[in-house]
């Protein structure tokens, strides 16, 4: 009786909220609220503010909330849908290498955008890929990871050799090698600073080849020549002194900005973090990923990170989120197109978008780097050659895998290519129990 | 006799509502998850999926090393940093009790500082000092203490001292309170008593400090053991990860990864929670066992 009674006040009360709702929906556009979660307040945070400011010329009433969530991201993520999605935000930013584990393991968390009507067609194909699964694609891709060299043209001046030799060539390793050891012996320098916990330099090279890690099937492979080769070419880069290692992504950038290597090999999003420091303008270059001999189907591009936007089907808002990021970051109108160019002058922050690919700052000049080189024009020429690599929802494990059993490699621990490899495959079926 | 009857059941129903709340509680957020666990145990998981493998995950447990050798380390950290710990905290608060009598207060608050302050904090000062080229390297080098820079973060070896370090740096104040607290309630007759006995302060502090205070070294022992089996945060951010390559690596924070980063493995995770918790437990009999008795002498 009394239970009844309970449920019937319930009742009343949701529908006289559903009556209200709809009649304020008919006069004025409610007031909402989505929440975002990302990370890096300079890129990524920054990126999603301008892209809301975009969104509230057209929807004043939406406020878009953004989180920075500098730590354990996917935990809290993982947290919330574990729990049925409480606690989360409407979107989040996911790791495309990320996103394959959250799609495999959470099948109906998040909101297929193409049944909202995201026209795919218009964005980097690359990008794409992880996150699809069957005939619905989930989120809204966003930056690029298309990679270079970088170079300090000060340490290459002051080891006797001319900047204006390298820049714009597709070098070799060993040309690469050359130049570390003339650098090296000339100003004490090592070539390259590297986080030896991700090991992403290892990667940005075994995808240069166009490698994979695993197998058309899922299962890992590490055995292919490409792999071979770039884990024996950084032991020699190791044992020559030409690598600079350092624990952790502050400590590296640390380690950039306080002069300890003259260069680093990893993706366009270092413009940021390298342009924060102001002592570092008109000394670096950006040159084509070096290629690795002898592997047919080699390149000199590859790419590494890289997110995209996913929206929760828990999201209490999910029209208005889709909308938000369907209207500013999938549309073309003159405000996305100026949206996606300051970004790119803002933060380095090149969108995926190609009919965006056209703005001004894509082309244009950048004083920063050495003789003004056009950046984001080169980066966006490399992105066009980058061999599709495919993650897998076990990409993370592979990657700590092979990171902990390369610098077991490095440390002496392990002796050959061959021990290195089995030993991340012994620790990879470890972790995943197979 | 009827009116007792009465009261005393009013007694008891307001008994009842009074511990209601705690009861509700703990039932919660204790007693559920506990028995929910048992569930959870002898499944594998896989982010909503999940199937029955009855046993499967202590047997694949009893296959990965990265899991043996993250207990491993526990043990190890454990064997050496507690006793270490525990001798420091001990000395420390026998100085502050008497070797001392001005800034009392303050070189109390900076010993038992580090135990309130957050390790996330302090890691980023941590990191910077601990560099292969960092404050400390640099100081030992130009001291001619060592030849090269010591990888405090980068070798499988000094990380391991770098997180004794760190544990060490950040408990001992903590422990050092209860024993100040334990030499406080020694009654000072005793040592007069002692003393009039011709017993010197080295023979007093074996003769009469060591044993009154086994109570406060037991107690230490156990919630200090306890805390090293469940090592989370010097392993995850000091040396990120526990690295290098999973050379700090230790039980709790593997769980963890199982759980929320790698493979969404809850079922695995928890299974590895009941073999910590159950190592815990045999640490903390066997040392009671050990100490009680001698207590009972």
């Amino acid at each position: 009786m009394k239970k009844a009674l309970v449920i019937a006040l319930a009742l009343a009360l949701v529908a006289a909220l559903a009556v209200t709702t709809v009649t304020s929906c008919a006069q004025k556009p409610k007031p909402s609220k989505v929440t975002v979660w990302c990370w890096d307040p300079n890129f990524n945070v920054y990126s999603m503010k301008q892209a809301a400011a975009v969104y509230n010329k057209a929807h004043p009433e939406v406020t878009v909330e953004i989180v920075d969530m500098a730590q354990d991201i996917e935990a809290k993520i993982i947290s919330g849908l574990q729990a049925g999605g409480a606690g989360l935000p409407d979107i989040a930013l996911f790791q495309d290498f990320r996103i394959e584990q959250f799609l495999h393991d959470y099948p109906n968390a998040f909101v297929d955008l193409k049944a909202a009507g995201v026209d795919y067609t218009k964005f980097a194909a690359y990008k794409v890929g992880p996150m699809t699964v069957g005939d619905k694609i989930y989120g809204i891709p966003f930056d690029t990871g298309s990679t270079g060299l970088w170079l300090r043209t000060d340490y290459i001046k002051a080891a006797g050799l001319n900047p204006d030799d390298y820049i714009g060539k597709n070098l070799t390793w060993s040309d690469v090698i050359k130049l570390g050891v003339a650098v090296k012996a000339k100003t004490g320098k090592p070539l390259l600073s590297y986080q030896s916990d991700n090991f992403d330099m290892l990667r940005i090279v075994v995808q240069s080849t166009g490698g994979q890690f695993f197998n058309a099937d899922g299962s890992l492979n590490l055995r292919s020549d490409a792999f071979k080769k770039s884990l024996a070419l950084f032991k020699e880069l190791n044992d020559k002194g030409l690598l600079y290692s350092v624990v952790g992504w502050s400590d590296w950038i640390n380690a950039i900005n306080s002069d300890k290597t003259a260069g680093f090999l990893n993706a366009i999003w270092m413009v940021g973090s390298v342009k924060s420091r102001p002592e570092n303008a008109g000394k670096y270059m950006i040159i084509p990923t070096p290629l690795i001999e002898g592997v047919p189907g080699a390149s000199n591009a590859s790419n590494n990170g890289g997110s995209s936007w996913y929206v929760f089907s828990a999201s209490k808002n999910k029209a208005v989120a889709v909308d938000f990021l369907k209207s500013v970051w999938a549309t073309t109108t003159p405000d996305t197109l100026e949206f996606y160019n300051t970004i790119l002058k803002g933060a380095g922050a090149m969108g995926t978008y190609l009919p965006s690919q056209s703005g001004s700052n894509y082309t244009a000049n950048d004083e920063f780097f050495y003789k003004s080189q056009a950046v984001y024009k080169d980066f966006a020429g490399w992105m066009a050659n980058v061999p599709v690599l495919k993650y897998t929802p076990n990409y993370v494990p592979m990657r700590d895998a092979v990171a902990h059993a390369t610098l077991n490699f490095f440390q002496g621990k392990l002796k050959t290519v061959d021990d290195t490899i089995a030993a991340a495959e012994a620790e990879y079926k470890q972790v995943m129990g197979q | 006799m009827e009116k007792r009857g009465i009261y005393q059941r009013y007694l008891n129903r307001f008994g009842w509502a009074c511990v209601a709340p705690s009861m509700i509680f703990f039932s919660l957020f204790m007693l559920y998850p506990i028995l929910s666990s048992l569930y959870y145990v002898t499944r594998k998981w896989k982010g909503m999926a999940n199937t029955f493998i009855g046993l499967g995950n202590f047997a694949r447990m009893a296959q990965d090393k990265v899991f043996q050798d993250a207990l491993g380390h526990n043990f190890i950290f454990m064997v050496i940093q507690v006793p270490l710990m525990i001798l420091l905290a001990l000395l420390l608060a026998t100085f502050l009790n008497q070797g001392i009598r001005r800034f009392r207060g303050p070189v109390r608050l900076a010993i038992f500082l580090p135990a309130v302050t957050s390790l996330v904090v302090v890691s980023v000062l941590f990191r910077v000092l601990l560099q292969s080229n960092g404050l400390l390297n640099n100081v030992l080098l130009n001291a001619r203490l060592i030849a090269s820079p010591i990888g405090w973060l980068n070798d499988a070896f000094w990380a391991k001292v770098t997180i004794i370090l760190a544990m060490t740096w950040r408990w001992t104040g903590y422990n050092m309170v209860f024993f100040l607290v334990g030499l406080q309630s020694i009654d000072p007759e005793i040592y007069e008593a002692a003393e009039v006995d011709g017993a010197r302060k080295f023979r007093q502090f074996f003769a009469i400090t060591l044993p009154l205070l086994v109570p406060v070294i037991l107690f230490s022992a156990v919630t200090s053991t306890s805390g090293t089996m469940q090592l989370f945060d010097e392993p995850n951010i000091l040396t990120w990860q526990g690295g290098p390559a999973n050379a700090t690596m230790t039980a709790a924070l593997y769980i963890y990864r199982q759980a929320f980063f790698v493979n969404a493995d809850f079922g695995y995770a928890t299974a590895m929670s009941y073999v910590v918790v159950i190592i815990s437990g045999i640490f903390a009999m066997v040392q009671m066992r050990l100490l009680g008795e001698r207590r009972a002498k």
